[in-house]
């Protein structure tokens, strides 16, 4: 049976921060202090809303997106790798942007060269990405109002939107699932393993809790931390924080496998190079444990 | 691997005997083959190029251990047909290097079945070759495939990396990919995430990034079936060593 503990949902972490990045977004302060300090020459990124991808080259520039939307962001990575011949690129997004990245740094396909070229790479946690439209109809359904969403946030293992209107709303998960993209919906991978860092926006704007998963993304963050130490504070996250996160994860996680299984079921295809992963998933569901091997390039 | 039943690494005079095979194409998939450049220095002591119509001056077809092919076959030229005879009986495994060998590719868009034009003449891919297909163990996508991806690969099948093979394993059973396919298996199954890797991919910007509904757009005209996109998407098969179920 795949146990949906902490290592399948979060995976192999080694540290686990709450950044404060006193007034400022911190994701944002670390990418401005890394270009301008020379640390990475390019931010690969979705804009403030997701909708669509960035390329930022000054410390200026720099935006994020704040909602759980973010598309099209390896569309440019060609631009940034081939043409700009950018070397030490940061990519901030979801974790399915990783995915694309990864496989493009793993095989060599798509984009030349692509594995030396990537100097750090954040996730954000994503609990399904959504379209304008799926937003507003989102927040129709939860609160019987039209209003935009202006940015997402996680406290106490609730999902939450901050409305365009100032409101504040709690999404269940359940309400959630029906909105969010239906390749995120047999997504397994929500937390961004395969990444360097995982943030997540907490309910003030100038915090995050940051996984840290690799060597590169602890001595990144300490880099950061050496050239411009009054910017960011750090502070160790607690364990309740951690498993707050957990508790959100396996509930979307076990919507997610529950779609899996009756997509399989229904007898619904895979694409014809994949090997029959879904299928394989159902399969292998209640008799072995998972082989979690996890890199980063 | 049936290319090394007699050899073991252990064999210090072990070199693995590479060719280089040109049918009908540009020859772009063998300028990215030689355009590893530095990386293939690390490669040369266990790898001997023994036959490429580009830097070898050998006529006659020797045995290899893996017959790197690119272009299509065309039906109509008889040097084809009597290539395609001496690659069936010389190599121990092939691999077909790029859209045109793997899929078709670009000769897809070609309307006749007569000599001399290209355009006039009719192709097929080797991997639809009965004659050789039981040899056809892998095919790379691209057009060209980039030369990392041929660096990558070659270290792979030295190393036996099955994991890193397994997916251009599969390939060689499909004999058309399109940009079409990003839509008929990845989009229309509801597997699309919006990423953009597919529009990055295309070497002919057939596939685009369509804004406004955060999903690819294609246009069919400027498609050369090199099948990258595909291969590309993070959906279309296993991407990377990562949380598997086997």
């Amino acid at each position: 049976m795949v146990a949906l503990n902490s290592r399948f949902l979060l995976g192999k972490y080694r540290e686990a921060f709450v950044v404060d990045g006193k007034g400022e977004n911190p994701i944002k302060a670390i990418f401005t202090l890394m270009l301008k300090f020379g640390l990475i020459d390019g931010l690969l990124t979705a804009s403030k809303d997701g909708n669509s991808p960035r390329l930022i080259f000054k410390a200026e520039d720099v935006e994020i997106p704040v909602r759980n939307s973010c598309f099209g962001v390896n569309a440019l990575l060609k631009k940034a790798v081939q043409k700009y011949r950018l070397s030490r690129l940061a990519v901030f997004g979801p974790a399915c942007t990783f995915d694309g990245l990864n496989k493009t740094q793993y095989f060599g396909i798509g984009c030349n060269w692509t594995k030396t070229a990537v100097a750090l790479k954040i996730s954000f946690l994503c609990p399904g990405v959504l379209t304008d439209t799926a937003f507003l109809s989102e927040v129709v359904d939860i609160t019987g109002k039209r209003a935009g969403v202006s940015r997402f946030y996680f406290q106490k293992g609730k999902l939450h939107y901050q409305l365009k209107t100032g409101e504040e709303i709690t999404v269940p998960p359940s309400f959630h699932h029906r909105y969010v993209n239906s390749a995120c919906r047999y997504c397994l991978n929500l937390s961004g393993k395969g990444t360097d860092l995982t943030a997540v926006y907490l309910k003030e704007r100038d915090k995050v809790l940051l996984i840290v998963r690799s060597e590169r993304g602890l001595s990144t963050l300490a880099q950061v931390q050496r050239s411009s130490p009054s910017t960011l504070y750090f502070r160790k996250a607690d364990r309740k924080e951690v498993e707050s996160l957990i508790s959100f994860l396996k509930e979307k996680v076990i919507l997610n496998i529950t779609d899996i299984i009756e997509r399989v079921e229904l007898g619904l295809p895979v694409p014809k190079w994949n090997d029959n992963k879904l299928r394989k998933f159902y399969r292998l569901w209640n008799s072995i444990d998972v082989n979690s091997e996890e890199e980063v390039f | 691997m049936f290319y090394r039943d007699k050899l073991s690494f252990e064999d210090e005079e072990f070199k693995l005997k590479v060719g280089f095979l040109h049918f009908s194409s540009c020859s772009g998939c063998q300028v990215a083959f030689f355009d590893m450049f530095e990386e293939a220095v690390e490669i040369l002591d266990t790898v001997e190029l023994v036959y490429s119509n580009m830097l070898t001056k050998r006529r006659d077809l020797p045995r290899m251990d893996v017959a790197f092919v690119e272009g299509a076959l065309c039906i109509e030229d008889p040097h084809h047909l009597h290539l395609v005879k001496e690659l069936q009986k010389k190599a121990k495994l092939i691999v077909a290097v790029g859209g045109c060998a793997s899929f078709g590719g670009v000769r897809r868009l070609s309307c006749g079945n007569q000599l001399p034009q290209p355009q006039h003449q009719s192709f097929v891919p080797i991997t639809e070759v009965d004659l050789v297909k039981p040899k056809v163990k892998y095919a790379i996508p691209g057009c060209p495939p980039n030369p990392s991806l041929l660096y990558s690969f070659l270290l792979a099948l030295l190393e036996i990396n099955e994991d890193f093979l397994l997916p251009f394993e599969l390939m060689t059973f499909s004999t058309r990919a399109s940009g079409m396919d990003i839509f008929v298996e990845v989009v229309n199954k509801g597997f699309c995430v919006g990423c953009g890797t597919c529009s990055t991919a295309c070497p002919t910007r057939a596939i685009t990034y369509n804004y406004e509904c955060s999903r690819p757009a294609f246009n069919p005209g400027l498609c050369v079936y090199c099948g990258s996109c595909l291969a590309a998407c993070p959906q279309s098969f296993k991407p990377y060593p990562q949380p598997t179920y086997t």
